[in-house]
């Protein structure tokens, strides 16, 4: 067999099972989309797949006439930019140091914070310092709080590590400063894994709601996510509402809740494909080689 | 050039930082400010006293306020604001707690002392004995002589005991209004297609789910469900209540992982079995918890008996309605056939306590009287029938003392009444005088189509019901095993019923040895005691 | 050095670390008394300074309770089961799409494989049972169809298993490559061109130049993964599983779920998350010091 014929043999194997595990990912996401343009009767007799049948755009037009979504999207978009920017300022702050092999006191701070990985005070004590700190009730308690992520942090640091220690020794020997180095041969270098951080913190923060459950309680302050949560989960039968007997409100319609999860979805979704001009091959070999 | 093109990104990113911080604190800066305004309501009247004092009150934020009201700031919340805060100067500020997170948040905010509302409540009486019982709560007792007197009036002796603990009243419990839970049904047109009678005993529905099954009226085949199941109470309680002896003529324990230290709970797992195990049942019901699949089969009628909450179905564009239009000619009956052989073959089933939720305040509250006048005016004139109704001759007409919902009213008008049920926490339902013009008023707020079908659903949950003993203290083994217990019940149900005939009786034993390790045992002691101290009738 | 000569050098490296290490002594270690009521009867009202001391009381009562042991089992398995299967995913997927040339073909097939991430888990319960359960599902509609038995996808130990691990892989395969495929922009372009020269064939350029240069990416994630071999997120097991595979799917979280939340039992629900931090500091940095001596790379 000649070199080409296994070459081509190779990228359609390949290709074949790339696109197979998309359609695979992709299927629920159409089903989604299909529920929320179906007729409620539809969905609730279990006859909606891929294809929306009866359809109607009712649920859009309910989600994009409600005020409260738009103002929770605006708010939400750059409650995602603001937290987004700090972390990353905070955790390259923390990272460049820590690649240094002589800073006094590495190990120590590099201990101190795996510990954190693990231990943590709980629900109680967090809630009380935030409300200590007078966060309750506003946008700091869902930004400080998670300003660092350990995990992203140690792999800042890895990624640090892997460049070439020759090219910032360079600019070290001319003389440029710590600053100078971080900011014109580190960061630079580093531009795929600052994108991908970037984007964890992102999507962490548009995908979190926790937070705002214990710290929020005005409902100009809720994220997007949070008013996701309370159609899914709130209006769910359980348990829960049992006891509620005669008082029970009258469920969310499930295209509802599938158009509001688009809604918040297709957002964020479309960070990623904006962000992968950062993740230029060859980087690092220009650089070496300029 | 790389290095170029990335100092642009950095450029751009700390423009980008700046405007966002910027743009963050705006936001929270406008949002403080429209909070405020809120709480205030009306500024004016702040002139007048210098005592004017803010009253906080937790409120079940379930993500449906329609634009643009909010959920501490609506309809509801302004006619509050007027009707009793500005009155008696007090400024009633909501706080929202998420429905599906509410103890969580509620112990938190118990923790922190300072945030906790005046006025919080929960559903479940474990919470309310812990929080008792670790000395979190208020006696109001006195406070309800002196301030609550049309409150006491209103929620009645009998249910205010539910909130007792020692013979003190550290919560006042909810009143409610309707304590009938379940009714069941059957195809009628399958009954017919077959020339059945309706039957009217457990014996009489097995003959006729077994000739729902040979004869298959509805030609669905592989598809056809001669009795819908689900993991869900309203499916296996109904069931399981019409085997078991009640602890004590029409009352029993009230929690319903109590239902395995019951006599005859074994017979009712038996019977499971054997519908199961001959196909009679829903194969799937062990998945279905949230009763999605149950609907979605009786909606497409592949099902042709079952049992449900009582008003469950009958919502607008509800399974009811779906049913009709899915399945042309088919026709619903409401039934009673549980019989129950060791209580007279009558047909023994649950019902709900005489209480609503448990409203408690904190002891760290320095608005408890404030809290107690809130709670009373609620109960005087028609303010609870304003909040369930809205604005007489807008929302709703009075007629014959029934307040009778109007149709076709504007989508304004309608939006006012998002949270009435959970603003009007002192009733569970339209209280409005007996449990019979209670139902009568709750039947009205249903589509006329299906009132009759709800009316004879009503009497059905309303026969020959059992209901749970009060004792007055916590019984220790609920607080302290009752999540466990209520999902290893969950778990014998299905395990049992899922069994081979021939190994029902070893996993039965088995799961009961299981059952009663995990507290089980502590559980029935406690129980079998407290029952035997309970005042002699 | 001097202490002046080395202050002078690393002032700046200092001061940038001066917010960070402020951020995790305020937000990370403020709240960390909270670890004492594993050590006291805690009472809401009392809170965790006021409540009263009771030693390893809780201890004692949780590691006497059999439902610690199922679900400490059920964790481990699941945990291990995820090791082997969902963890090398991503890094087969990241290669796969770095060897496809089509570059608008890379960037859609990108964007797609990471959605499911955004899904969220009760919707993704919902979506499972519709796919895999015994009588409705659609999977064992066309398997009946086709004259199969239904397999019991959600009801049966090892099929369950393979249902969780599958919709785990489904999850985060997508989203973990993106990782892999920042690492990823640093190999050389030109081993490659030199490999071609040699004659290499694709896969062995895999092998030699593709998975070396992100080796340190894999064994960094390795270590950071192995950490968490006793915690286990709420959500997966919580929707993927059911009842009837209860004795499978109950796992630390939720059984902290149940005592902890839903029985107030704060004490209790401390120790069990006490007990999982210390396993899970023994396991990153047992494993980073292995790691170290064995492969030079290491997390710290």
């Amino acid at each position: 067999m000649s070199e080409r014929t296994s070459n081509r043999i190779f990228d359609i194997v390949n290709i074949t099972l790339v696109t197979l595990f998309v359609l695979f990912c992709l299927a629920p996401f159409l089903h989604i989309i299909a529920v929320s343009l179906s007729s409620n009767r539809a969905i609730t007799s279990g006859e909606v797949t891929l294809f929306p049948i009866e359809v109607n755009w009712d649920a859009y037009i309910q989600v994009f006439s409600n005020d409260s979504m738009i103002h929770s999207l605006i708010f939400t978009i750059i409650l995602t930019v603001a937290t987004t920017v700090l972390c990353m300022l905070f955790t390259v702050a923390a990272a460049y140091p820590l690649t240094k092999k002589n800073l006094k006191g590495r190990k120590v701070f590099m201990y101190l914070i795996v510990v954190t990985m693990f231990f943590s005070g709980g629900i109680i004590p967090e809630y009380l310092l935030i409300r200590d700190l007078k966060m309750i009730d506003s946008v700091w308690a869902l930004i400080l709080p998670g300003l660092v992520s350990p995990f992203n942090l140690i792999i800042l640091i890895s990624f640090f590590n892997n460049i070439p220690p020759s090219l910032e020794e360079s600019a070290e020997i001319d003389g440029s400063s710590h600053f100078h180095t971080l900011m014109r041969i580190v960061l630079p270098l580093s531009m795929p894994v600052m994108a991908t951080l970037a984007l964890f913190y992102a999507v962490g923060r548009w995908n979190g709601f926790q937070d705002s459950l214990m710290y929020i309680n005005s409902p100009e302050l809720y994220p997007l996510q949070l008013k996701l949560f309370q159609m899914v989960q709130n209006n769910m039968v359980s348990e829960l509402t049992q006891l509620e007997g005669s008082n029970r409100t009258a469920l969310t319609p499930e295209s509802l809740k599938a158009a509001t999860v688009i809604f918040a979805t297709v957002p964020i979704l479309v960070v990623y494909p904006w962000l992968q001009k950062y993740f230029v091959s060859g980087v690092m070999l220009g650089a070496v080689k300029g | 050039m790389t290095v170029n093109t990335n100092q642009g990104f950095w450029k751009k990113a700390t423009g980008i930082t700046l405007t966002a911080v910027m743009g963050v604190s705006l936001l929270a800066g406008c949002s403080s400010d429209s909070k405020e305004n809120a709480a205030n309501g009306g500024k004016a009247t702040e002139g007048s006293s210098a005592k004017r004092v803010t009253l906080k009150v937790e409120v079940f934020d379930r993500g449906n306020s329609p634009a643009p009201q909010t959920i501490t700031n609506n309809f509801l919340s302004k006619l509050v604001q007027k009707n009793f805060g500005d009155p008696n100067n007090i400024d009633v500020q909501y706080v929202p707690i998420q429905r599906s997170e509410e103890v969580t948040k509620l112990n938190v905010l118990m923790a922190s002392d300072s945030d906790v509302p005046d006025i919080v409540f929960t559903y479940d009486s474990s919470v309310f004995y812990r929080y008792a019982g670790q000395g979190g709560l208020t006696d109001v007792g006195k406070l309800l002589d002196e301030y609550g007197p049309n409150l006491k009036k209103f929620i009645g002796d009998e249910t205010l005991a539910f909130g007792q603990l020692d013979g003190k009243q550290f919560s006042i419990p909810g009143k409610r209004a309707i304590t009938g839970r379940y009714s069941s049904y059957i195809r009628q047109d399958w009954l017919d297609k077959l020339s059945l009678p309706v039957p009217k005993t457990t014996d009489e529905l097995y003959t006729t789910l077994k000739a729902f099954k040979e004869k298959d009226p509805g030609k669905l085949g592989s598809k056809n469900i001669p009795m819908g199941m689900a993991l869900a109470p309203a499916q296996f309680e109904t069931l399981i209540y019409s085997f078991i002896k009640p602890i004590s003529g029409d009352l029993t324990y009230s929690q319903r992982y109590e239902l395995p230290l019951h006599e005859g709970f074994k017979d009712a797992m038996q019977f499971m079995n054997k519908l199961y195990n001959e196909g009679l049942i829903s194969k799937d019901f062990g998945l279905d918890k949230d009763k999605t699949q149950l609907a979605k089969d009786i909606q497409n009628g592949n099902t042709g008996y079952w049992s449900e909450d009582v008003d469950a179905q009958f919502y607008k564009d509800g399974t009811m309605d779906n049913l009709y239009k899915n399945v042309p000619g088919s026709k619903v009956t409401p039934v009673d056939v549980y019989t129950n052989a060791k209580v007279d073959n009558k047909y023994i089933k649950s019902r709900y306590a005489s209480n609503g939720m448990y409203i408690m305040i904190p002891k760290s509250s320095k608005r408890a009287v404030e809290a107690i006048k809130y709670l009373d005016w609620m109960s005087t004139g028609n303010n609870l029938i304003d909040i369930y109704n809205g604005v007489e001759g807008e929302n709703y007409d009075m007629v014959d003392g029934i307040p009778v919902v109007k149709e076709n009213v504007s989508q304004e008008f309608a939006d006012r009444l998002f949270n009435g049920g959970d603003m009007a926490i002192i009733s569970n339902g339209k209280n409005l005088g007996d449990q019979a013009t209670n139902e009568k008023a709750w039947v009205m707020g249903f589509p006329k189509n299906n009132q009759e079908m709800l009316k004879q659903s009503i009497a059905i949950a309303n026969t020959d019901t059992v209901g749970p003993i009060v004792f007055g203290k916590p019984i220790e083994g609920e607080a302290q095993y009752g999540t466990t217990l209520t999902d290893k019940l969950d778990v014998i149900i299905v395990k049992t019923t899922m069994a081979k005939p021939d190994q029902f009786e070893a996993v039965y034993e088995q799961e009961m040895k299981d059952f009663m390790s995990l507290g089980g045992t502590k559980l029935k002691e406690e129980l079998e005691q407290a029952v035997k101290e309970l005042p002699a009738k | 050095m001097s202490k002046a000569s080395y202050l002078r050098r690393y002032w700046q490296l200092y001061a940038l670390l001066a917010l960070p290490i402020a951020y995790f002594v305020i937000f990370r270690y403020g709240p960390m008394y909270g670890v004492q009521i594993a050590f006291k009867d805690f009472n809401l009202f009392q809170g965790i300074g006021g409540s009263a001391w009771i030693g390893f009381d809780a201890f004692r009562e949780v590691f006497g309770m059999r439902e610690f042991y199922t679900t400490l089992r059920n964790t481990f398995m699941l945990n291990f089961l995820d090791l082997i299967v969902s963890f090398p995913a991503p890094i087969i997927l990241a290669i796969m799409l770095y060897e496809i040339r089509s570059v608008w073909f890379k960037k859609i097939s990108q964007t797609l494989l990471y959605i499911p991430h955004f899904i969220s888990w009760v919707i993704i319960g919902g979506i499972v049972y519709q796919l895999f359960g015994n009588q409705s599902g659609m999977v064992n509609e066309v398997l009946v169809g086709l004259g199969l038995d239904p397999v019991p996808f959600l009801t049966e130990k090892n099929p369950w298993l393979i249902t969780y691990l599958f919709t785990g892989v489904w999850q985060s395969a997508g989203w973990g490559t993106i990782l892999y495929l920042a690492a990823l922009t640093g190999v050389n372009r030109e081993l490659f061109e030199a490999a071609e020269v040699d004659g290499a064939t694709r896969l062995k350029k895999i092998r030699y130049i593709t998975l070396p240069s992100i080796k340190p990416t894999i064994i960094t994630l390795l270590i950071l993964n192995l950490g968490k071999m006793v915690s286990i997120g709420f959500d997966r097991p919580y929707v993927i599983g059911n009842t009837t595979v209860r004795e499978y799917s109950d796992v630390l979280s939720t059984f902290v779920y149940r005592i902890g939340l839903e029985s107030g039992q704060y004490t209790q629900a401390t120790v069990i998350g006490l007990f999982q931090a210390v396993v899970g500091l023994v396991f990153i940095l047992g494993s980073n010091y292995i790691s170290k001596k064995t492969t030079g790379d290491g997390i710290i």
